[in-house]
């Protein structure tokens, strides 16, 4: 197909590349250099997409990030992305795009019946009615609203695509590469400061490519290039296109967002699809400009009508007519512009300005042009319903109320220019308290709040002139408290047009009989007759406008609407604008990619995964895993066919009969040295540490403050002056800042250092009857007996030429042993076990068979430790010193923790000595009683005894202490289980400990 | 992120530190009888007020040394930080 | 006052929609009221419909910094749910359940109440007992739950991650089927204007600067607009509680703090449910809108800001793409920040104070929303009978110093951490 709108040369496209692409399934050609928006409209497309609540047919009406309708469904490279801004969107080969939210077609579409019931469907409708029956909410009406709803398409396939963060550090970040931002950026530059220059477009220079300017004897487009090309040979700059900075946060933290590959049909090896940047920058230049607001008039969402400026760039940027009959509306003297760029290019345009006799010099221009202006005459409507086809015209009054005679005139396209917002956002969002400057009819940056400048149109400043100079002087001065350098800089010579003042309107009122839709917010349908009725109800407050009519919450957040809705209001109201008020700015200024946020942790990489030394090995001899936060630790190991189960049963009872081995390099481990550490023991743990002799281990529990148990373990005396302490898996790290805590705020005078050092030994646990012979034949040379290496002892060793570590404790209630050695040798350690243990029929043993064990025996583990239960809870009382003081004593006082009928921990056995109690069960005393049925205590974990061969469980329960030979019901509502049970003590197996200690 | 300077290392990013609360809030001496309303005081009860708030950080994935920083909750500035035996005039 | 109905709005159509009422008024302050509440959010607001409807005091005044519905039940993540495990958590909510599902009909205004129903997501054997504990403690309790396994889950989201290549593969999960999501300004605007039909003053625009206490008993408040006289003062200021509780001379087990959330770009319908994960701190739900709304860990400081940081919210989306891989080809669109009263057990703080007529109600750390109408309902029991009520018996500000405490996560002092 003809690129129809295209003129014949111009723009900064490039013609030598013809691109293929598609929309809605029909194939197009446009030129390199192309947005997917210029390239439609090269070939006479202005059907983009329907709005959101009326389905009315949308166009383009802007030219980039501001746009608010031309929303598409993207394919690129097999995959789909939805809600991409077709004037965001580079053209690149072999392109596909759809509408969305429409549905057959966008030509014709179904939704769009809601265009004629819309006098039913006001700002709000939907929480006045919908109410009856009652749940024909859920089931009917909303079900119906959500797919109407919505825009694209999300694939819910993995996305391929990687995302990368870089992080950076500079003197001056500049967003915007407008004039302000080049200049400030080379003075900066030229003193030697390390400059990052963010352009969001993908050519650089801003309205310079747009506006017909001259700097320093050239174009403002060529002298633009010609700053960009020296800034991008200095080694102290960065200068970054595509590249939006979208959020400023504390401390002059900005974030943006870098496309690195949107612009190409596929992503090319090793090179992401965006990047991140995180930059802490000492100084801002905030360059970004500003975005022309529309005038509001009726039927004013027509494809066809669309800013000035976008027609203008469209024009010079692409070479791309908008229509060949345009109509320009405006208030300043943009139009104007738009205007000249058309008849230069031989399209005739009529101008209608809303001012009565405004004089400037590019007014002046226009007329010599000869182009036909209407001042005092306003667009009333426009007319055609895909397209503009032609506008309704009339004079208005000079005080703006009253239009003369409609008259109807053809155009295809109507130009609206109501003056220039500023682009705040990024001020905003620094803290910076912004200010409504009269003359612009708009907010400006106040006060700096962080390191923030904002220069340029970005501070309602639109003489070019001026702009350039105040930017030169910033940068230079910015750079020059950094760098202390300052490199003088000639100011380049400006010429351009000097313009009027522009008029205070931007609404045409509605002339008598007709109830055209104004629309402010053209994504959301905001009208002009919903903002009236959100203010006629009573929601006056701005935010209340804003939530009940939806204003400037579509996904272009108001760039084009905010302004007008607050005028709106500020009318109705009476009040002045900032008496109005605006909503807050929050980042993101525009919407950015959730890939990108998260970069790289994705998928298993999501979290680090940690593993032992011996972790190899346990993948080699079958071993399933578990994760235990963020460790994996082997389950059990498989045999055959067996399930988890049948295995850790068979590990546990090997445990008991024979020996085994657990890894338990898991556990934390923190070395605790100084002359105090045993006074910081005795402060941290509920029992006594001051006597504990070198060479012996003891268990230990700590509280935090509000009298909780944080963690439990064996702390054992290396030497003198030196403590191992161990900690659970999961507390491992909170430990170790719970004691610097103490140490370096509470009790500076303790001289004890601790450090972590749970990488630094690989640990394995040897349990069994058998396990004393076993240590015997790794050890042949120590003294292991009884009564050489008693319960709670440690001894040093030597593991074939490896130093080790050997403590006699055990979790598992059997005579056991936890050998230590350095990281590095752990596989070498666990081999050896394995092969000298071979004649003891040692088996490796996994975390379930751990758990059986354990609870066989009544030690209780993080199940009992959740963060809810003290020491009595746990029959850990025996613990509790009365003599000392220690973290968290004081709360062990309070009413509920010495109850009579505390919870505690006891045992329990079902009657029929078959049924496993799930965990998670609750214990109650009558299972058919009413609900709510109350609840007595819990199974915290439960367990088949390899001992008895019957299932067995612990439970926290109420009054614990004297429910020992009550009959109770375990009750598993969720799994459909009612389970008559006996309460045992939690001790199990050889309640008197006898075995640790054979 | 906030930028903390870490009275040990220097000027580093939020990501390196994690946070410990209210600095004013005193343990009450070990072994030193005190009322329940003194002990609540300690362990729940905080002032977290709008303004200038002096609190504990730990410089975790760094030196691992406990500082106080004086941060307005309002505004997220930094004024001052302290190492932890400094006293905060 | 005008009924909301499909007639009426038919019928206000041809008049162009010109003639409705007022949602409420704009009354100046009156010199004296039965009963001051502080706060015009949601739970201040249901406090006066409540004390108006079920207990026939209407001279009550709402008292309002800035404007009704501002604070966190027009910043919040729109969930409402009673799966909780202990007792108190469990009876109170799930109270609150019923007064939601009938909360349009009541209000005649649509909060577009929806249970679409909440999954907790599980990734260990471990984390489906703890999640078997909370669910058996639910059905105990009257309240619908169902022990979901991972082809049961795989079924209801399938666009959860089910591959190969997956940190914390999903066990299972725990689902709330009745739970679900409401239009959250919808429920502040309701109550507003029926609060104001009864006859209770909103009064926006207003900050309290002090309070007139003698003799141990409250008289009034001074506000930016004059001084207020009261019998009884509500406190339902959640996210500024220890900036009156100042002025009061009252410490309290709260500390504020920040929680962001966000929205992506609307899309078509792809998720009914809501959806939490289980190896972090991640919900997400779709919007009527289409839009993903997700949120997670507090910033972790103290802090007064509406304003977060990104780290947050990159640490809160890694574990929405962990969870749901397909959120990354979407954009967020929007973000914001609440701020939040963090009580130290992580439970609310319904009673009466040490004031005679000073009542308060705060400490509702992340589960402010799902709580209004009971809140409201308690509080207004509790405000007009000078007792507590027996569904907030549990919340009352002296179990820190007793040790009954409602601690739903077993993490104690450290609210910042989640």
């Amino acid at each position: 197909m003809t690129q129809a709108f295209r003129i014949e040369n111009g723009g900064l496209i490039n013609r030598d590349k013809k691109l293929s692409f598609k929309f809605n399934g029909k194939t197009y050609l446009g030129y390199e250099g192309d947005s997917l928006a210029s390239a439609l409209l090269a070939n006479g497309v202005h059907l983009v997409g329907r709005s959101f609540k009326y389905h009315r047919p949308r166009g383009f009406f802007g030219a980039g990030v501001d746009e608010p309708y031309a929303v598409v469904q993207l394919y690129r490279n097999g995959e789909t992305e939805p809600n991409i801004k077709a004037t965001e969107q580079e053209l690149f080969e072999g392109l596909e795009a759809k509408s969305v939210n429409c549905w057959p077609s966008v030509n014709f579409d179904i939704g769009a019946i809601n265009n004629f019931l819309k006098i039913f469907l006001p700002a709000g409708f939907y929480y006045k009615t919908f109410m009856w029956p009652k749940s024909f909410w859920y089931r009917i009406y909303e079900p119906f609203i959500r797919k109407a709803a919505g825009l694209g398409v999300a694939s819910t396939k993995h996305d391929k695509e990687r995302y990368e963060h870089k992080y950076e550090y500079c003197d001056l970040l500049i967003a915007g590469s407008g004039p302000s931002g080049l200049a400030g950026a080379y003075a900066a530059a030229k003193n030697g400061a390390k400059v990052i220059l963010a352009e969001d477009k993908s050519r650089f220079g801003g309205s310079l490519l747009t506006s017909d300017v001259n700097i320093g004897n050239q174009s403002g487009q060529d002298w633009a290039e010609g700053i960009i090309a020296e800034l991008k040979t200095m080694p102290n700059v960065v200068v970054k296109n595509r590249s939006q900075i979208f959020g400023y946060y504390d401390h002059n933290m900005l974030v943006m967002s870098e496309k690195v590959s949107d612009h190409l049909p596929a992503t090319k090896k090793y090179h992401p699809n965006k990047r991140l940047w995180y930059i802490r920058a000492k100084e801002v230049l905030i360059s970004s400009g500003s975005i022309e607001r529309p005038i509001v008039f009726g039927n004013n969402d027509t494809p066809g009508v669309m800013l000035s400026s976008a027609a203008k760039e469209y024009l010079k940027v692409y070479g791309v007519l908008v229509g060949i009959k345009p109509l320009v509306f405006t208030n300043n003297d943009s139009g104007y512009e738009t205007a000249i760029e058309f008849k230069k290019h031989g399209v005739d345009t009529v101008v209608l300005d809303s001012r009565k006799n405004p004089e400037s010099e590019i007014i002046d221009e226009a007329k010599s042009l000869g182009i036909n202006i209407k001042n005092s005459y306003v667009v009333v409507a426009a007319q055609g319903y895909k397209k503009v086809k032609s506008a309704d015209i009339a004079s208005i009054s000079e005080d703006k109320k009253k239009l003369g005679k409609i008259e109807n005139i053809e155009c295809d396209c109507i130009c609206v220019s109501g003056f220039w917002t500023p682009t705040i956002h990024l001020a905003s969002q620094s803290g910076n308290k912004t200010k409504f400057k009269e003359e612009i009819d708009a907010f400006v940056p106040g006060q700096s709040k962080q390191n923030e400048i904002t220069l340029g149109s970005a501070n309602g400043v639109f003489s070019l002139e001026e702009t350039l100079k105040t930017s030169f002087k910033t940068g230079s001065e910015l750079s020059k408290k950094i760098t202390k350098k300052d490199n003088e800089i000639a100011i380049p010579n400006v010429v351009e047009k000097k313009s009027s003042q522009h008029d205070k309107f931007w609404c045409v009122p509605l002339p008598k009989g007709k109830n055209y839709k104004r629309f402010l917010d053209f994504q959301n349908d905001v009208a002009v007759s919903d903002v009236e009725i959100a203010l006629r109800e009573g929601y006056r407050s701005i935010e209340h406008v804003k939530r009940y009519t939806t204003l400037g919450m579509a996904t272009d957040q108001g760039k084009t609407s905010n302004l007008n809705g607050l005028q709106l209001v500020s009318e109705i109201e009476n009040k002045v604008v900032p008496a109005v008020g605006h909503t807050t700015f929050r980042p993101p200024y525009t919407p950015v990619s959730i890939g990108a946020i998260v970069g790289r942790e994705v998928g298993k990489q999501s979290k680090p995964t940690r593993k032992s030394p011996m972790h190899s090995w346990h993948e080699k001899n079958n071993a399933v895993f578990v994760d235990a936060g963020v460790w994996l630790r082997p389950r059990y190991y498989r045999r055959g066919n067996e399930n988890l189960f049948e295995a850790s049963k068979r590990e546990a009872k090997n445990v008991r009969t024979n020996v085994g081995v657990c890894d338990v390099t898991t556990l934390g481990k923190i070395d605790v040295k100084g002359p105090d550490a045993a006074e910081l023991l005795n402060r941290v743990y509920t029992n006594a540490w001051l006597k504990l002799p070198v060479g012996k281990a003891r268990y230990g529990v700590m509280l935090r403050e509000d009298g909780i148990v944080m963690d439990d373990g064996t702390t054992t005396r290396i030497s003198e002056n030196h403590y191992h302490m161990t900690t659970t898996t999961a507390q491992a790290a909170n430990v170790l800042s719970h004691l610097e805590y103490y140490l370096q705020l509470v009790w500076p005078e303790l001289n004890v250092n601790v450090v972590s050092t749970t990488e630094q030994w690989a640990g394995a646990a040897i349990a069994g009857p058998k396990s004393r012979d076993l240590l015997q034949k790794l050890f042949p040379k120590l003294d292991v007996s009884n009564e050489g290496l008693p319960f709670m002892g440690y001894m040093e060793g030597d593991l074939s030429g490896v130093k080790a570590r050997i403590f006699r404790i055990s979790f598992s209630g059997e005579l056991a042993y936890e050998v230590n050695v350095e990281s590095d040798y752990g596989n070498f350690m666990w081999e050896k076990i394995m092969e000298v243990g071979e004649e003891f029929n040692i088996q490796p043993y996994g975390t379930e068979a751990l758990s059986t064990l354990r609870i066989e025996m009544g030690h209780v583990a993080g199940s009992e430790l959740d963060g809810r239960t003290i020491p009595f809870d746990n029959a850990l009382e025996g613990l509790v010193s009365k003599k000392k003081d220690f973290i968290g004593k004081r709360s062990l006082q309070r009413s509920a923790f010495i109850a009579e009928d505390r919870q505690r921990i006891v045992g329990v056995v079902p009657l029929d000595k078959q049924t496993s109690i799930p965990e998670g069960s609750h214990l109650v005393k009558d299972d058919k009683a009413p609900l709510p049925n109350p609840k007595l205590g819990h199974i915290s974990a439960s367990c088949w005894s390899v001992e008895y061969d019957n299932p067995f469980s612990l439970a926290i329960l109420k009054d614990g202490k004297n429910m020992i030979g009550q009959k109770l019901f375990a009750m598993s509502p969720l799994k459909n289980k009612v389970i008559p049970v006996e309460i045992v003590s939690s001790h199990y197996v050889d309640p008197k400990g006898e075995r640790v200690r054979s | 992120m906030l930028y903390i300077n870490c009275p040990h290392c220097g000027m580093r990013s939020q990501n390196e530190f994690s946070y410990g609360g209210d600095a004013s809030v005193k343990r009450p001496e070990l072994n030193k009888e005190v009322s329940d309303q003194e002990w609540d005081n300690f362990v729940y009860n905080r002032k977290s007020l709008r303004g200038k708030h002096l609190e504990l950080w730990q410089h975790i994935s760094g030196c691992r040394q406990w500082i106080k920083v004086e941060r307005d909750t309002a505004t997220h500035e930094i004024f001052r930080t302290f190492k932890a035996d400094e006293e905060v005039a | 006052m005008q009924k909301y109905s499909i007639f009426n709005l038919v019928k206000n159509a041809f008049s162009n929609h010109e003639n409705w009422d007022l949602a409420w008024k704009d009354p100046t302050p009156k010199e004296e009221y039965d009963v001051v509440i502080i706060g015009g959010g949601g739970h201040g607001l249901a406090t006066a419909y409540y004390l108006a409807k079920e207990h026939n005091i209407s001279k009550v005044a709402i008292i309002e910094k800035g404007w009704i519905g501002g604070g966190n039940v027009g910043r919040n993540t729109t969930i409402i749910r009673s799966n909780y495990m202990h007792d108190e958590n469990g009876l109170f909510s799930e109270f609150g359940m019923d007064l939601w599902r009938k909360m349009s009909q009541d209000l005649n205004y649509n909060v577009m109440f929806s249970p679409r129903g909440i999954i907790n997501l599980a990734h260990s054997d471990a984390q489906m007992n703890a999640y078997a504990r909370r669910g058996n403690s639910m059905r105990l309790n009257g309240i619908d739950a169902v022990l979901l396994n991972r082809e049961q889950v795989k079924e209801i989201i399938p666009m959860a991650d089910f591959s190969e290549n997956v940190r914390f593969p999903i066990f299972g999960g725990l689902m709330q089927p009745s739970a679900g999501t409401a239009r959250h300004d919808a429920v502040a605007w309701g109550y507003a204007r029926q609060a104001d039909s009864m006859g209770v003053d909103i009064i926006q625009n207003c900050e309290v600067i002090g309070f007139d206490v003698s003799a141990g008993k409250i008289k009034g408040i001074r506000t930016s607009r004059g001084n207020i006289k009261a019998k009884k003062v509500g406190l339902c200021v959640a996210g500024s509680t220890n900036i009156l509780a100042e002025k009061l001379n009252m410490t309290l087990p709260i500390e504020t703090h920040l929680l962001q959330a966000c929205v992506s770009e609307p899309i078509k319908p792809v998720l009914d449910n809501v959806v939490t994960f289980g190896a972090g701190h991640f919900y997400v739900s779709q919007s009527d809108k289409g839009e993903m709304v997700m949120g997670g860990d507090l910033d972790g400081y103290n802090s007064y800001a509406q304003r977060g940081n990104l780290p947050t919210l990159q640490h809160v989306l890694t574990e929405g793409i962990a969870m749901m891989p397909f959120l990354s080809k979407l954009k967020m669109l929007r973000t914001w920040g609440g701020i939040m009263d963090m009580s130290m057990d992580g439970s609310p703080i319904i009673d009466k104070t040490h004031i005679e007529g000073l009542y308060l109600n705060c400490g509702w750390c992340y589960g402010g929303f799902k709580a209004t109408p009971a809140s409201g309902w308690t509080f207004a029991h509790t405000i007009a009978q000078d007792r507590v009520h027996e569904l907030n018996a549990g919340y009352n500000l002296n179990r820190f110093s007793t040790g009954h405490l409602i601690d739903e996560k077993g993490l104690g002092t450290k609210t910042w951490i989640s």
